[in-house]
């Protein structure tokens, strides 16, 4: 919109008037008003991710106990269990993959090599919808196979030592014994939650606890928000990458600058799945 | 700025990197968890930090290398990361508001229990539940 | 030296400012053919503030007009209001004797909307949505918004809000009902009261497309800012306005994704049933199974929002009056720098003081140490501005009009509420005062009172550059020296009987033995509130007058004032500056430099003279 000027005024000395980009008619930050306002609003967003990131800080520090996550995240596709954090790391490669996919892109970009934009902005997409594809699986083994929902948590753990009185015909057996901070799932079968009697170290019988609420509500409501992210990302490259074809940016002349924002927004919702990863299945 | 060649490279070492970081932290999970070494616990002091810092350390890397933070102007990365740091009070405050929520939780039980068992006249039975049962930080509850 | 003349000015911008090719393409047409694009979907900054400051005004009336009726409900608890049905219907209730009186579930619902509208729709949208608008490209030197695009999405989306706000109090259920910050448990159960269901839902989805709007306006705004700015115009060479919306828009951007979020943590607790803000309720004797939650933890991220929010209502209006004292007391701004390191002092405490809201909340005693001493920092950066203020009129040759009187009255008022704030802000007292009439009489003081002579105050200094007319300064000056008296007659009562423990958000005290004494004094209070809302309906029609009736503008720079707004034509098209966009070379406050009245800020300096804003 603005070219840049130098300003020549001859009565002009002293620091205030050395010609800078702070002076007028210039972008001080070198940056395109619409880069611009894609960096403020990932900055705002942010802010978004926090407000519910350090909600969850509170409401599990609220809790006597939180679930294990590398319990409950512990199954792979074709029904293998046991196997803790496996497919998220996979997620988490998905998601790195595509980040760089789109940094490539973006840098045909700047060579203005248009086959090479589309091809890379094709792979990003093809990552972006097979994340989309494992959050999907995990949604559906989350609350199909596990019977969590956001209303009740089968994940716990026991914050007393004790021995189970009964079995639950997967895992746990009557007589087996465990320590404060074991972690248990409660399996649901029939209509119901199975919930196993045990008795703890003063004699007394008890039943397996529900884990707390927050824990699912809050793992399918701030996965579900980045999952949404992911998902209208998905469909602004699609739609970016179209343009692309066209050649919509090449005639443009300004190195794909589009291409540069949207991945900036595809980079952001790679950042934020760090912190998701971080206190969802690491903490 | 770098030219073609260098950035492509640095492209393909992000991903190493990145892929590498995630590995340990995950490693770390699964080592200090005992889920490789039967049995082997770290403590969560350990654990936590170490996490804490490379996931940090990923942030940073994504945010310098692939959102080209590093190569822009120095006011335009001060304007987008300095805000940031508003969140730190916002994350002590919120932290121990929670771990207040679990400890007047935890009282308000406790006087619960206390009432239902003496009808809050022994104040013997009171400080022995609390001492015994609950970790909070305040004087027992004399009726 | 003397000031310029109508054609030394032409020639200035003719031969120091620049052509952005602006008119090569003939932008100035494209906009403006027919009335929907010149007047709905238009993109000039100038059309999308008034379309901001007209959508305002009306809100304010509405809600003026709400805090009428809960006055006179609470003046007059016996009188008869049977008179109120053909608008109000069903929510006065008329007994046998045919005595009508509030219902008392309305009267909660009056009071909720009240402050939503005011805080959000009149006093963020209406004042910062309006002279960010008007002000940001004229004074900058732009010919328009980064995005008009984006501009005008965020009005629609302002539009679009209000129309659902709107909606909602025509529900048979009734608006939302619990308190203009929609703590849960009422705004969490939709079946807590009448107006937790559809009411809140609305209510909700209103304020979150509300948030749309600011963020789009802020993006925009501080955009433009940064990357707009013409020749010459370097930062420390900005009007304080124009700082003034930086900063506000900087704190709407980091402020209201939390409420966002809060927002959207209570939308699944009323829609699919979680726990996040729930916790061993009852109702009607029936234990709910939500467990887990924590309502205090909608308050953190509510107040997070909350307070940096009462100063995004303020520190817009700070700018304006900034700007207008210095105009109309012909002086330099009193420390100019100090003002903006003040702004941007109180912009970054502003988000680490949330918590003041809530000490009675059962927050942690300890954490709350560390809230109320920042939030008495707070005071300090506060008594630069307001010393800065007074030093500016101080020795000023002050001309008495609308503007700056409303300006001086900004002054007073914010001065007063100030001063309750920091009885607020320890904690040790405020759990005396919290949720008395004393808090009540504060925030309307310090913000209600302060923003709206602010606005005002804007408002009869641009309305020459909006309508290229004057506003009728006769009638300005009664509604000044009226709304002045009456809102300290209004509020100050307020601050006593608050003192004396009368709880705020109570239908009626006269059952109280306690509180009976105070019935004389409510009286009292309710036909001030009558007779001020009478003068604001005087400001309205004085304003809508003056768009057509008004003493038209004969010069292009009215108040002698070396903005650029005043360097456009009287009435400025598309584009604003007809031909090149001016060049600046100096600060916006050379008033009385070296014996001239006020040297605009396209003059080039004088052979050998200094540049003003060295010596800040
Ligand atoms: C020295 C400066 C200030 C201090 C120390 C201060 C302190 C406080 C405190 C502690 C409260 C909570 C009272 C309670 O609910 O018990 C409060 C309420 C409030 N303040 Fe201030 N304040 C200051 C200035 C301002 C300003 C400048 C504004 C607005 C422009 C403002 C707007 C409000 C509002 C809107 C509320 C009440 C909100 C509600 O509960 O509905 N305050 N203030
Ligand atoms: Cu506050």
């Amino acid at each position: 919109m603005i070219t840049e000027h130098v300003m020549t005024d001859e009565h002009n000395h002293g620091t205030h008037d050395t010609p800078g980009s702070w002076n007028g008619a210039a972008e001080p930050f070198k940056a395109s008003y619409g880069k611009l306002m894609m960096w403020y609003f990932l900055l705002s967003d942010a802010f978004t991710f926090a407000g519910f990131l350090i909600s969850y800080g509170a409401l599990r520090l609220s809790m006597p106990s939180w679930p294990l996550p590398d319990f409950v995240f512990s199954t792979l596709p074709g029904g293998i269990t046991h196997a803790p954090l496996i497919f998220v790391t996979i997620m988490t490669f998905v998601l790195i993959l595509s980040s760089v996919t789109m940094v490539r892109a973006v840098q045909e970009g700047h060579r203005g090599n248009q086959s090479g934009v589309v091809k890379w902005m094709f792979f990003t997409i093809v990552g972006g919808l097979i994340f989309l594809g494992c959050q999907a699986w995990e949604w559906t083994t989350l609350i199909k196979g596990e019977s969590m929902t956001v209303w009740t948590n089968p994940f716990g753990r026991h914050i007393e030592d004790g021995v189970y009185l009964e079995g639950d015909g997967h895992d746990i057996k009557a007589g087996q014994a465990f320590t404060v901070g074991a972690p248990y799932l409660i399996h649901y079968h029939d209509g119901h939650y199975n919930q196993l009697k045990y008795k703890n170290s003063a004699g007394e019988v008890k039943e397996q606890a529900f884990g707390p609420k927050a824990f699912g509500a809050l793992f399918f409501f701030i996965t579900g928000f980045h999952g949404f992210h992911v998902f209208s990302g998905v469909v602004f490259l699609l739609i970016i990458m179209l343009n692309a074809m066209t050649g919509l940016y090449q005639n443009r002349g300004n190195h794909y600058e589009m291409v540069e924002k949207i991945g900036l927004y595809w980079h952001f919702v790679d950042l934020v799945w760090v912190f998701v990863f971080l206190v969802f299945y690491l903490l | 700025m770098l030219n073609y060649e260098e950035s492509k490279k640095v492209v393909f070492k992000g991903l190493i990197l990145l892929a590498v970081v995630t590995l340990i932290e995950v490693a770390i999970a699964l080592i200090g968890n005992g889920h490789i070494i039967e049995g082997m616990h770290w403590p969560k002091w350990l654990m936590y930090p170490l996490m804490i810092s490379l996931s940090l350390y990923k942030a940073y890397f994504i945010v310098y290398e692939f959102m080209h933070m590093r190569y822009e102007v120095r006011g335009l990365s001060l304007s987008v990361l300095m805000p940031t740091v508003l969140l730190v009070w916002g994350l002590i405050a919120f932290a121990n508001e929670g771990m207040h929520w679990n400890t007047s939780r935890a009282q308000i039980k406790e006087k619960n229990a206390i009432g239902l068992k003496s009808d809050g006249q022994s104040s013997k039975s009171s400080s022995e539940i609390h001492s015994s049962e609950v970790p909070a930080t305040e004087a027992p509850a004399t009726h | 030296m003397a000031a310029l003349t109508h054609l030394e000015e032409e020639k200035l911008i003719k031969e120091q400012g620049y052509n952005d090719h602006f008119y090569d393409h003939h932008h100035g047409d494209k906009h403006q053919m027919g009335f929907i694009t010149k007047y709905i979907f238009c993109q000039d900054h100038k059309i999308i503030a008034k379309q901001f400051l007209i959508t305002g005004i009306i809100w304010a009336i509405i809600g003026a007009a709400m805090s009428v009726i809960f006055r006179l409900q609470l003046g007059f608890p016996e009188a008869d209001m049977a008179w109120l049905r053909p608008f109000l219907g069903k929510w006065i209730v008329v007994n046998d004797d045919g005595i009508g009186s509030l219902d008392p579930n309305f009267y909660y619902a009056l009071v909720t909307m009240h402050g939503t509208i005011i805080v959000f729709f009149v006093l963020t949208a209406g004042l910062s949505g309006t002279f960010s608008n008007l002000l940001i490209p004229l004074q900058i030197g732009a010919r328009d918004m980064a995005s008009g695009f984006l501009n005008m999405l965020s009005y629609w989306f302002f539009f679009l809000s209000s129309v659902i706000m709107l909606a909602s109090l025509v529900l048979s259920t009734g608006p939302f009902s619990g308190g203009w910050t929609a703590y849960p448990p009422l705004s969490a159960l939709p079946q807590a009261s009448q107006g937790s269901g559809t009411g809140m839902t609305l209510w909700l989805i209103s304020l979150t497309f509300f948030v749309v709007s600011v963020l789009l306006g802020g993006v925009n705004y501080i955009t433009t800012i940064l990357n707009l700015r013409t020749k010459g115009m370097s930062m420390w060479r900005m009007p304080l306005t124009i700082w003034a919306f930086l900063i506000t828009a900087i704190i709407g951007l980091l402020s209201f994704p939390v409420l966002v979020a809060g927002f959207l943590l209570l939308m699944f607790d009323r829609g699919m049933g979680t726990s996040f803000y729930l916790s061993e309720i009852f109702i009607g004797g029936q234990a709910l199974d939500n467990v887990g939650g924590s309502p205090v933890l909608f308050q953190h991220l509510f107040w997070f929002l909350g307070h940096p929010e009462v100063y995004i209502i303020i520190l817009p209006a700070m700018g304006l009056v900034s700007e207008i004292l210095s105009v109309h007391s012909r002086k330099p701004i009193f420390g100019y720098k100090a003002m903006v390191f003040s702004m941007l002092a109180i912009a970054f405490l502003s988000f680490i003081v949330w918590a003041h809201h809530m000490f009675m909340a059962g927050v942690n005693p300890f954490i709350s140490n560390f809230f109320v001493l920042f939030t008495l920092i707070i005071a300090v950066p506060s008594a630069v501005k307001v010393f800065n203020w007074i030093a500016t009129l101080y020795g000023g040759n002050v001309r008495f009009n609308s503007a700056s009187l409303f300006a001086i009255g900004f002054v007073s008022m914010f001065i007063s509420g100030g001063l309750t704030g920091i009885f607020l802000g320890n904690s040790t007292i405020d759990i005396q005062q919290h949720d008395t009439y004393f808090v009540v009489a504060h925030f309307h003081i310090v913000m209600g009172i302060a923003a709206f002579f602010g606005m005002f105050a804007g408002i009869y200094n641009w309305f020459p550059k909006m309508y290229g007319r004057f506003m009728n300064e006769t009638l300005g000056q009664i509604h000044f020296w009226g709304t002045l008296i009456g809102a300290y007659l209004i509020f100050g009562p307020m601050h006593y009987i608050g003192l004396a423990g009368v709880p705020r958000r109570y239908f009626r005290f006269d059952s109280f033995e306690t509180f009976k004494q105070f019935d004389a004094l409510n009286q009292f209070i309710t036909v001030c509130a009558i007779i001020v809302f009478a003068l604001q309906i005087l400001f309205v029609v004085n304003f809508f007058y003056s768009i057509w009736k008004g003493k038209k503008v004969t010069s292009k720079n009215p108040w002698e004032s070396n903005t650029l707004e005043w360097t456009t034509p009287i009435k400025p098209g598309h584009g604003n500056w007809e031909g090149n966009i001016p060049t600046v070379n100096r600060w916006p406050y050379d008033y009385g430099k070296d014996g001239v009245d006020f040297i605009p800020q396209i003059k080039p300096l004088a052979e050998g003279e200094q540049h003003s804003e060295l010596h800040q």
